[in-house]
């Protein structure tokens, strides 16, 4: 019985002794030079890695911040910022938010609004230089709640030698879209490899449809405005093309599946992030002997589904003046020079004109289409609750492609589902 | 006996206790300060909400596919090995081992094996000049159900070879004595015989398919449509993804009923047995 007794009694102070070590960190001094530990969370993407390669230069100028990059899938971040949001040790100094995220965190007060640091950064900072849909998201209830980091917006990715061959130009309305992936199919290869994939793949890839039909997700208001005519009619061509000119056995399909599908050439072309050009013209890269064959064009219709990632401080965070300091730096005009010719992708608009980035970068003309989807671009979903109704509306529209329900139907549930969750199900 | 009540009181009790007072109430993650009291209210809303009921149904139609096909094989398995004499228990090691692989893993293997570009299956069975579509709206659910059968049909082996051999002697000496066909032994003598064994065996695979996840999430999200959105899967997206915990928790004890009153009904059996 005793040594029962204190064999639970050990198990017990264990447990306390492990969740009672939380996050350790310095606190920030107050006034003065900033320093001490900035503990980021990141994605486990390209990007990444080249915010990691500018840490050597942010520490010649800033030797006293110790910046330490965790990088995480993306499925697992939103569930650790979260918890470190309402955990009384934050596990993270600063991170990185996805747009759809944007509203709700600000809303909760998880964030730190940042108007008043960037108005201390100066006019060398710039900020009206971030191309202008992109740092809108971050703009919640007349607060900057985040710096824009990279973008991905979509863009048309072609095979401009097929193309060429079939004497076709990148179609700019969803008919030429249409007819194009007809004349391209061929057996064995396909018109186009579409990302049906159920949540927010689908919707992601048919906002475009939606937006060159002349429809809108919200309007000014934040309103749904998504049961109407050109809904129907961008859900109809979406399906027809996804009939006639996609890979077989692709309903699931997500960014895996149609990246491998394009860059091992069974497909002649896709609907997906502007950065992938570069991906896909490495020699070194997934296309191996179709590098150097592709071609970026805006979407159809001209207005792109954007998405975008951005700095923010948490209202936790630990190390809030050190923490604003590396953003500062990162996302100064200078630096994000450095950080675009190294790869990253762009969101100021001084930046994609700079010939400098498009000597070291991927040239002049990629850098003007990127610049010209940014230009006119619009996330899928802005205000509260946006993850659940992407999802929503993103399980049906999957479920029309895939024929459970029809065209109808599945608008009027999508705009339904998406003003319940707008308004919050109580 | 205190030490242990301790622990389960702080590993079980205490969160289900709060689960069930989180269901009464309207808590969501993103929405922390605003949190009422509201009774049966997450609850009745369930018998509306037809996401829930699709998930229940689909839950159901799973259960039903996986666990009939289990048994079927199992038995027929669990038939063919007793009589075996060479290399049985090699065989038999061999015959368990998808039980002992984590069913993640196991989902994720067979994403990749069934994958239309990448896998193994699909490329063979295009050399035979069949394309079956795994994961389209119609055999989604049945490819998720067959998966499930691949590595739980050991488990119905293991329980019906272990009933199998404890059967008495006696019966099946008389059968052969009145010059029974095998048929009429198996469903005259073993069936009944075996009947105990099969009913906490089906009951016991049933409560586990329940809670079906890992396949789900492996593999097809609850897509396409919502065609493979078990239970499981959408207290997570409700709960977890949509950061609707209330809800969530509501839908939880739902699911808890539905195996309490599964418990039961194996218990009763089960006592019945001893008998």
């Amino acid at each position: 019985m005793k040594r029962l007794l204190a064999l639970v009694g050990v198990v017990l102070a264990l447990t306390f002794l492990i969740t009672g070590c939380g996050g350790n960190n310095e606190e920030a001094q107050g006034g003065g030079k900033a320093s001490g530990d900035v503990r980021v969370i990141m994605e486990e993407v390209p990007d990444t890695d080249i915010v990691q390669d500018m840490l050597g230069e942010f520490n010649k100028q800033y030797p006293d911040i110790n910046v330490q990059i965790e990088a995480l899938p993306y499925d697992q971040m939103r569930d650790k910022i979260v918890s470190s949001f309402m955990a009384p040790d934050p596990t993270y100094d600063l991170i990185i938010v996805d747009n759809p995220w944007m509203y709700d965190f600000a809303s909760s007060d998880f964030l730190e609004p940042l108007d008043e640091r960037i108005d201390a950064a100066g006019n060398d900072y710039n900020y009206e230089d971030f191309a202008a849909p992109v740092r809108q998201i971050a703009e919640v209830d007349g607060h900057i709640y985040g710096v824009p980091f990279y973008n991905y917006g979509l863009g048309l990715i072609y095979r401009q030698d097929l193309f060429e061959q079939a004497g076709l130009k990148p179609p700019t309305t969803l008919d030429e879209l249409q007819s194009a992936a007809q004349q391209l199919q061929q057996p064995g290869t396909a018109g186009i490899a579409m990302q049906p994939q159920r949540g927010y793949k689908v919707f992601e890839e048919w906002g475009n449809w939606l937006f060159a039909a002349g429809g809108q997700i919200q309007n000014q208001n934040g309103q749904i405005v998504l049961d109407s005519p050109e809904a129907r009619e961008a859900l109809k061509m979406y399906i027809a093309t996804y009939e006639c000119c996609a890979p077989p056995n692709s309903l699931n399909w997500s960014f895996d599946p149609a990246l491998r599908s394009v860059s091992s050439g069974n497909s002649a072309m896709m609907i997906s992030y502007n950065w992938m050009l570069p991906t896909l013209n490495d020699p070194d890269g997934p296309a191996g002997d179709l590098a150097g064959k592709f071609g970026l064009a805006e979407v159809p219709g001209g207005k792109a589904v954007l998405g975008a990632w951005y700095w923010s401080i948490p209202a936790n965070s630990a190390n809030k003046e050190a923490a604003w300091t590396f953003v500062q730096w990162l996302t100064s005009p200078q630096q994000d020079i450095e950080r675009v010719s190294m790869g990253g992708a762009p969101v100021r608009n001084s930046v994609m004109e700079n010939k400098k980035v498009w000597e070291q970068g991927f040239g002049e003309s990629y850098y003007k289409t990127v610049q010209a989807i940014l230009r006119d671009s619009a996330p899928l979903a802005d205000g509260p609750h946006a993850e659940e109704m992407i999802q929503v509306v993103g399980t049906e529209l999957n479920a029309a492609v895939a024929g459970q329900q029809s065209v109808d139907q599945a608008i009027t549930r999508a705009a339904n589902q998406a003003e319940e969750v707008k308004k919050g199900k109580e | 006996m205190l030490p242990l009540l301790l622990v389960l009181g702080a590993i079980v009790a205490y969160p289900l206790g709060y689960s069930l007072w989180l269901s009464l109430r309207d808590y969501e993650i993103l929405q922390s300060t605003d949190v009422s009291f509201v009774g049966l209210e997450q609850y009745t809303q369930l018998f509306s909400d037809r996401d829930y009921l699709a998930a229940m149904r689909n839950t159901f139609v799973f259960v039903a596919v996986a666990v009939s096909l289990e048994l079927v094989i199992g038995l027929a398995l669990a038939l063919t090995l007793r009589r075996q004499r060479f290399v049985r228990n090699l065989t038999r090691s061999l015959l368990l081992t998808p039980m002992f692989v984590t069913p993640i893993a196991v989902g994720l293997m067979f994403r990749f094996l069934l994958d239309d570009q990448l896998g193994v299956i699909p490329q063979l069975l295009d050399k035979v000049g069949v394309s079956i579509p795994f994961f389209n709206t119609q055999l989604a659910l049945f490819s998720l159900a067959l998966i499930d059968v691949w590595q739980w049909t050991p488990f119905m082996l293991l329980l019906l070879l272990a009933g199998l051999e404890s059967l008495p002697e006696q019966p099946f000496e008389a059968a052969r004595v009145d010059g029974a066909s095998a048929w009429m032994t198996f469903t005259r003598v073993t069936l009944p015989l075996l009947r105990p064994i099969i009913v906490v065996a089906v009951l016991i695979r049933s409560l586990d398919a329940l809670k079906v996840f890992e396949y789900v999430f492996a593999i097809t999200q609850g897509g396409p449509g919502t065609a493979t959105e078990t239970i499981q899967f959408h207290v997570y997206r409700t709960g977890f993804q949509f950061y609707r915990l209330s809800e969530a928790a509501a839908m939880a004890w739902t699911l808890m009923i539905v195996v309490m009153a599964i418990i039961v009904v194996l218990f009763w059996q089960f006592t019945k047995g001893q008998e």
